[in-house]
């Protein structure tokens, strides 16, 4: 109990009952969500958390094996579920986290009762009719941006790191290096993420979803909003008035009162 | 804008909450090839590929929103012809009053770009050459292992060689070979410490008629019972060997010449008690024991000199060689 809640550095607050867990995406932690919790404290019990790998999560606890795949992110998800003991979670996602709760409830459709997707998208890459936004050379482009904006990236060598017996003082500047390096997990992160596609498994969810899609989302394509609505039983569409990709920052009291509407 | 700041050596931007270009100098609009005009009030995006969106979206924004300033990041602004232009920006969020703005200082880094582009590609070459060489220990390692196992395998074989080039095959006792070698040793010993000790060869009485009599397995199955019962009768430091045909030898360590005689004298009475497939069966011995003029060859011979001392007298005799000077 106490290793997942260190783990994922799981913050709860307000003083209601019903679960409200708010799940961050890809390059944030749950400091993201600091515009939006105030407004729901009083009614429910707020549940903020870091996935391994991010904001303050014991990143020892990450491995490439298991995070090469979002199911990595989902056992996260799940495991402090369980560990909470939480009953019928309202689940709010950003960007590829929404997908995350949405095969989570795949999992266990009795741990949700309701999922909130903000920015939600199946599938990043573009594919024979789907506009996912991005283009295998994006995604490329992207990890080399990444790479060039991290500090650490530069000085990290992955294969130094991972055997270097008869240097053990090296070894273990490295390992340092290596915790302080989330660049490695963020470009894992990173890979996972949109190199993803879950639309095969969106008929398989069961949980009321809101959708809520900004107008013009730099990142995700409004026609994903739509395709989401389409293959999601029990689903609503909420088109904001925000533009860009991050309502919950950029537009905080629209964003609280699509969430509000909903629950 | 203030003259300076509009022709200042760096480029200047200013951008709105929500991300709307609300100042930009005549610098950086001259290194990206725009008007002011077809900028103002658009969005940043106008000016980022779709990555760069996303590192605008998902670092900067909320790392602007949440700590205020941003530092370092390296973007990329798209000229208005198309082509990409990388840029080092810091920014700071200022806000007065109900206004927010967030101000942006661009540097261009074309040559430093291309320095470390070059840097990327050696460190990729350098990581390249590493897992290379990670692979070929492996491969060096998995080799050692496998020589290491065929290297045991070797020796047991070899062992298992020598132990069979030291016994003799029907009776499973020493060979004379191993004897011969054990005999040195001993004598090596007694040069060294003087340490006394006797040698003893012994015969099957009529060994000839057995095999006439009783046929060749007959003749084989006594010459492995009188091995086992051999083995049995001496003690644990006593080497017994078999000498050739219905000869065996034995060399007791320590052993002067009335212990000798008394060890020779037991297994002589216990072959004539023991039952036979030949129905009764007797030993001929000769024993002697070192002296400091013996060479190995005169021990061996004095051994058998008293042993045919033995024969003469009758058969089913010990004889120490000291007895019949």
């Amino acid at each position: 109990m106490e290793n997942i809640v260190v783990r994922n550095n799981v913050t709860i607050l307000g003083q209601g009952d019903q679960p409200l867990i708010f799940a961050h995406g890809f390059g944030c932690d749950q400091n993201m969500w600091r515009f939006i919790t105030p407004a729901f404290m009083d009614k429910y019990k707020i549940i903020l958390f870091d996935y391994v790998g991010s904001g303050n999560s014991d990143i020892n606890a990450y491995s490439s094996e298991k995070y090469q795949s979002l199911q990595g992110y989902v056992q996260d998800l799940l495991d402090i579920i369980e560990t909470l003991s939480l009953q019928n979670s309202i689940f709010v996602g950003h960007s590829i986290s929404a997908m995350i709760g949405l095969l989570a409830s795949i999992q266990h459709p009795d741990y949700f009762k309701k999922l909130i997707m903000i920015g939600p998208s199946p599938c990043y890459l573009n594919d024979d009719g789907y506009l996912g936004g991005f283009e295998r050379s994006d995604i490329a482009e992207l990890l080399d941006m990444m790479e060039m904006n991290f500090t650490g990236w530069a000085s990290y060598m992955a294969p130094i790191a991972m055997s270097n017996p008869e240097q053990p003082a090296l070894t273990q500047e490295l390992k340092q290096t290596f915790i302080a390096a989330d660049p490695i997990i963020a470009k894992e992160f990173a890979e996972v993420t949109f190199l993803s596609d879950h639309r095969s498994e969106l008929p398989k969810v069961s949980v009321p979803s809101l959708i809520i899609q900004c107008s013009e989302d730099s990142i995700v394509p409004s026609s994903v909003g739509d395709y989401l609505h389409q293959h999601l039983k029990n689903s609503t569409l909420q088109l904001m008035e925000a533009k860009g990709h991050y309502p919950h920052i950029s537009h905080p009291n629209e964003t609280i009162q699509c969430i509000a509407d909903f629950l | 804008m203030e003259k300076r700041l509009n022709n200042a050596p760096c480029g200047f931007l200013s951008i709105t909450h929500e991300g709307l270009i609300s100042e930009i100098n005549r610098t950086l609009l001259d290194w990206i090839g725009y008007e002011q005009e077809e900028l103002l009030h658009m969005h940043l995006e106008i000016l980022l590929s779709t990555p760069n969106k996303m590192i605008f979206h998902s670092y900067f924004y909320p790392m602007i929103n949440l700590e205020g300033q941003v530092e370092e990041l390296f973007i990329h602004l798209k000229q208005k012809d198309g082509m990409s232009v990388p840029f080092l920006m810091n920014a700071k969020l200022y806000k007065e009053d109900l206004v927010e703005r967030i101000d942006c200082i661009l540097v261009k880094m074309k040559k430093r770009i291309d320095y470390e582009q070059e840097l990327r590609s050696a460190k990729k070459l350098l990581e390249a050459a590493y897992q290379e060489k990670d692979r070929a220990l492996a491969n060096l390692e998995q080799i050692h292992v496998e020589i290491e196992h065929q290297q045991a395998k070797l020796l047991e074989m070899n062992a298992a060689l020598v132990e069979l080039s030291m016994t003799d095959k029907l009776t499973g006792l020493k060979n004379r070979r191993f004897f011969q070698e054990q005999l040195e040793q001993h004598f090596n010993h007694f040069h060294e410490t003087a340490e006394t000790f006797s040698l003893c060869i012994l015969d099957i009485d009529h060994f000839k008629k057995v095999n006439d009599t009783y046929g060749h397995q007959v003749g084989d199955d006594v010459l492995v019972q009188l091995a086992q019962l051999l083995q049995i009768q001496v003690r644990l430091e006593d080497i017994v060997a078999r000498y050739g045909g219905e000869e065996f030898i034995i060399i007791l360590p320590e052993t002067e010449i009335p212990a000798a005689k008394e060890i020779g004298e037991k297994i002589r009475h216990t072959v004539e008690q023991d039952g036979w497939p030949t129905g009764s069966l007797t030993i001929s011995m000769g024993i002697a024991t070192v002296t400091s003029e013996d060479t190995e060859t005169t021990l061996i011979k004095k051994a058998d000199k008293a042993l045919y001392g033995s024969k003469e007298h009758g058969r089913n005799k010990v004889t120490h060689f000291h007895e019949i000077k």
